[in-house]
């Protein structure tokens, strides 16, 4: 590389630093960076890019909800209402402004309040039974868009909120309705949406969520009040609109799937997340019939079949070629006391299958070549599946390691010593934890 | 799109996924590498090869711009490393060449003459 960077004179020394210290040559070591320094910044889980992206995408979702059968006979309503209003007090911009914003109020008041609940219902997630019921539901939702069946408001309200007042404070209110006049379309992927908003956890989250869904929602709707002229431009609704609420019903079926991850067995999950990419590629590119009169549709159809196929190859692919993972062993005392005899570090991990911050220790920390080479080192690495519980001898550890909750990783001496100072009781990426395995090595050799 | 072809498409597809994300990932050999598989890559690579015991005279020398670069991992060398030595940790994998191109270049400085030996 350096060679074709244009240095001529590259070296390389393959036996590099072993010979070297064999040598008895000068040789140096940089002090650790004390572990218990590294307060690793646990960020949410949502921030930085990935924050951006998601919101991007409910910006477009909130955009494509425009195009659900529901929605659009308001386009009209819409252009219409801001039509006889250009000649009256106040600026269009204004009035569609506080439609806008009226809008937005009603749905970012539904997405804090799923998110205020959120705090209990993030207990309630690490549940089975709740996990199991939130993906059902996800899927009723979805079969609801799918066709099979309407979810509809009373029509009593829906007249009551398309009655049309005056003034600023009309179009207010008509921004506020809007939602609830929309809601039988709207409805399933809002929900789903505020289900998986309350999964965050998160007042500001799902504000942000709900605020970015609102401003797709009316922002096509605010351009065509105020280019109202234009309206028959747009295309006819017909099937092609009906393809679009099975688009998003195909996006609640893997919000669905990946809820019940936990539950599944790493490669089950992997798989079941990959069908369902699959199957919804498959459905709406190829297998659904519908038609449009415009040539572009066509297109779109198959480059969305394409995209969802290509989700389910990555996904399979990239678990296909993962390495191996840590070979870990089931606990016995007869293990623990060899290892001592053997002045060897014992490193147990606590967990159990629906824990997510476990799972992501597994999938990403317990698979990372260094660790696992590391492991092999010298290690005796033990796993305590805390799934089930009823086993005596595995009680018997927890409170002997006052182990609080899962993912317990605690670190052992060669003398048979908890360290303390090392144990995690949360996710840790491989570079932190090769230092942590590394410190409990350099200890023993004191 | 007629069926057949999107079926062919879709699986060459797949292995074509399957084949770019095991070649970027994958390093040049499992094992413990020989010298004469040092010797065959450094062919490729069009580099010089150097014994621990030429590369201690360049050092005891002090040959003037004299580099010597830690390509193991971040721990490795702080665990122990040669005196006076830069860590640049590299993965063998043909990810690592394409992505650390320029932070390699940074390092190593305008000098192009200057002898740098990897280890």
């Amino acid at each position: 590389m350096a060679v074709s960077l244009g240095y001529k004179n590259v070296y390389r020394d393959p036996k590099g630093f072993p010979d070297w210290q064999a040598a008895g040559l000068p040789v140096e070591t940089s002090p650790v960076a004390s572990s218990t320094a590294q307060t690793t910044t646990v960020p949410g889980p949502l921030s930085g890019w990935a924050m951006v992206w998601t919101l991007l995408g409910i910006f477009v979702g909130g955009m494509a909800l425009n195009l659900t059968p529901c929605v659009y006979p308001l386009i009209p309503i819409t252009v219409s209402y801001f039509g006889g209003r250009s000649d009256q007090s106040g600026s269009l911009v204004g009035h569609g402004l506080l439609y806008m914003m009226g809008l937005a109020l009603t749905n970012s008041a539904l997405g804090v309040g799923a998110a205020l609940t959120g705090g209990m219902m993030g207990a309630m997630l690490q549940n089975p039974a709740v996990l199991i019921g939130i993906s059902l539901l996800l899927v009723a939702f979805a079969t609801s868009l799918f066709g099979f069946w309407e979810l509809r408001l009373p029509i009593a309200l829906t007249r009551v909120a398309s009655k049309s007042h005056a003034g600023y404070f009309g179009t207010f209110f008509m921004g506020l309705t809007l939602g609830v006049v929309a809601a039988p379309c709207l409805g399933p992927f809002v929900l789903g949406l505020l289900t998986w908003v309350a999964g965050m956890g998160s007042a500001w989250i799902g504000f942000a969520v709900f605020f970015t869904l609102s401003l797709g929602l009316g922002l096509p709707l605010f351009v065509l009040a105020m280019f109202s002229g234009r309206i028959e431009k747009l295309p006819r609704s017909g099937e092609w609109m009906i393809w679009v609420r099975k688009l998003m019903g195909w996006v609640l079926v893997g919000m669905a799937a990946y809820f019940i991850r936990p539950l599944l067995s790493e490669s089950a999950a992997v798989l079941t997340l990959s069908a369902v990419a699959l199957a919804a590629g498959l459905h709406l590119g190829w297998i659904d019939k519908a038609r449009a009169g415009f040539a572009t549709f066509k297109y779109i159809k198959t480059a969305v079949g394409l995209l969802a196929i290509g989700v389910a190859i990555v996904l399979t692919g990239s678990w296909l070629v993962r390495g191996p993972g840590v070979g870990w062993q089931q606990y016995s005392q007869a293990l623990l006391d060899e290892a001592t005899a053997t002045k060897k570090p014992v490193i147990i991990d606590f967990s159990a299958t629906w824990c997510t911050p476990c799972r992501e220790l597994d999938e990403k920390t317990f698979h990372d070549p260094t660790v696992v080479r590391m492991s092999e080192d010298g290690f005796v690495m033990i796993k305590v599946d805390l799934t089930r519980s009823g086993n005596a001898e595995y009680e018997r550890l927890v409170s002997e390691y006052e182990v609080k909750g899962v993912p317990t990783v605690i670190f052992i001496d060669a003398r048979g010593r908890e360290r303390r100072d090392l144990r995690l009781v949360d996710y840790l990426p491989p570079d932190p934890f090769v230092q942590r395995m590394e410190n409990l090595k350099t200890m023993n050799e004191e | 799109m007629n069926p057949r072809l999107a079926l062919m498409l879709v699986t060459s597809l797949i292995l074509m996924a399957v084949g770019i994300l095991s070649a970027i990932n994958s390093t040049a050999a499992s094992t413990t590498p020989t010298w004469e598989d040092a010797v065959l890559e450094a062919k490729r690579g069009d580099y010089r090869l150097l014994t621990t015991a030429e590369v201690q005279k360049l050092y005891e020398n002090r040959t003037p711009g004299l580099l010597l670069v830690d390509t193991r991992q971040e721990w490795e060398h702080r665990t122990g490393h040669i005196a006076g030595s830069v860590n640049f940790s590299m993965e063998p994998t043909a990810w690592a060449r394409w992505t650390k191109r320029g932070e390699l270049e940074k390092l190593l400085g305008p000098d192009k003459d200057r002898p740098v030996v990897f280890y």
